[in-house]
């Protein structure tokens, strides 16, 4: 793919990545923090609401939880920008990673699971559930994917310097 | 010192350390994350329940929430023990490391706290628990502290302290 090629030249020509390869030496650890901090958001209340379909803590309802999900998706745009700053201090180390894509790819598949539940209606079926009532077999099969793909992620994510050979 | 260098130079801390296998330190380091998700982003998340996000969830309904989160504090315990046997005289001796543990040892006391006014002896309605008193909304918040104190100083191990001139950087 040449235009990731291109991209990542001009990303490691601007003073943004240079900053964050260490001009500033605390940009590095920061975004690490944050992006940690945002993993515990949204694998956290995601998890949460995957567990409780499976049946694990069954006399939560999962309609009124699901008013945290924003707190989720807000995790996830944390990560989302710490993220690019970490690709843009050293993109190189990023694109001839197979863990990396691996690792986006995982993200994609998880988005696809989650517009999956909202989008065939499961996520209504689960809406109405009251304290100890089973969910649906639809709606436990999403929750699985979701608890592995995004257990994945980490995985891949956490696996980057070893596999990879990215820092 | 010659004692942390001893626990450090053990069989099993040259395996985590050096053996260069998935299995010993990048498992175990995964093992650590996915545990600090299922404690302290669970915990998160009933901390802004508390606190009075999604108020239509009845608080006690949570109440199976805390064997989620003890799964997620022995994983990092157990894995927790066996990177510092790994890394005994470097984290011993790192200040970040110790306020680390005095993170979490204030955020695993205050969930105690919580779990004692918010989920003993409580009826199986729980209607009457779900006015949440300013106190817990208070131990939710310093929660909420404890826990990004307990992270951040457990990233910052490798960045400042005795960590940091261990690692170099990164």
């Amino acid at each position: 793919m040449p235009w990731v090629e291109t991209f990542a030249r001009y990303l490691h020509g601007t003073r943004l990545s240079w900053a964050v390869a260490g001009g500033y030496q605390w940009i590095w650890p920061l975004c690490e923090t944050l992006h940690f901090i945002g993993m515990g958001l949204l694998v956290g209340i995601v998890g949460v609401l995957d567990l409780r379909m499976l049946g694990i803590g069954k006399r939560l309802v999962p309609g009124p939880f699901e008013r945290l999900i924003p707190w989720a998706i807000g995790g996830f745009l944390l990560n989302l920008v710490t993220g690019f700053l970490f690709f843009t201090g050293d993109p190189s180390q990023y694109i001839h990673n197979t863990v990396f894509w691996l690792k986006l790819l995982f993200i994609l598949l998880a988005g696809i699971n989650a517009l999956l539940f909202y989008a065939t209606g499961i996520a209504r079926r689960v809406d109405v559930l009251g304290p100890g009532d089973d969910a649906p077999l639809s709606a436990k099969v999403i929750a699985a994917t979701s608890l592995a793909l995004w257990i994945g992620v980490i995985y891949w994510g956490r696996m980057l310097p070893f596999l990879g050979g990215a820092f | 010192m010659d004692l942390l260098r001893a626990v450090e130079n053990s069989g099993f801390g040259i395996w985590v350390r050096e053996s260069g296998s998935v299995w010993s330190y990048p498992t175990i380091i995964f093992l650590h994350a996915v545990g600090l998700t299922f404690v302290a982003g669970v915990n998160a998340a009933m901390d802004l329940r508390l606190l009075g996000f999604a108020p239509r969830l009845p608080v006690t309904s949570m109440a199976g929430l805390f064997p989620v989160m003890w799964v997620g504090f022995w994983i990092n315990a157990l894995s927790g023990v066996a990177l510092l046997i790994a890394d005994a005289s470097t984290m011993m001796v790192s200040w970040v490391f110790w306020v680390k543990m005095a993170a979490i040892a204030l955020a695993v006391v205050n969930l105690i706290v919580i779990r004692r006014l918010m989920f003993v002896d409580v009826p199986e309605s729980g209607i009457a628990r779900d006015i949440v008193p300013v106190r817990v909304k208070m131990l939710a918040g310093t929660s909420l502290l404890f826990w990004t104190a307990a992270l951040t100083a457990g990233r910052l191990t490798a960045y400042l302290g005795a960590g940091a001139l261990a690692k170099g950087s990164h």
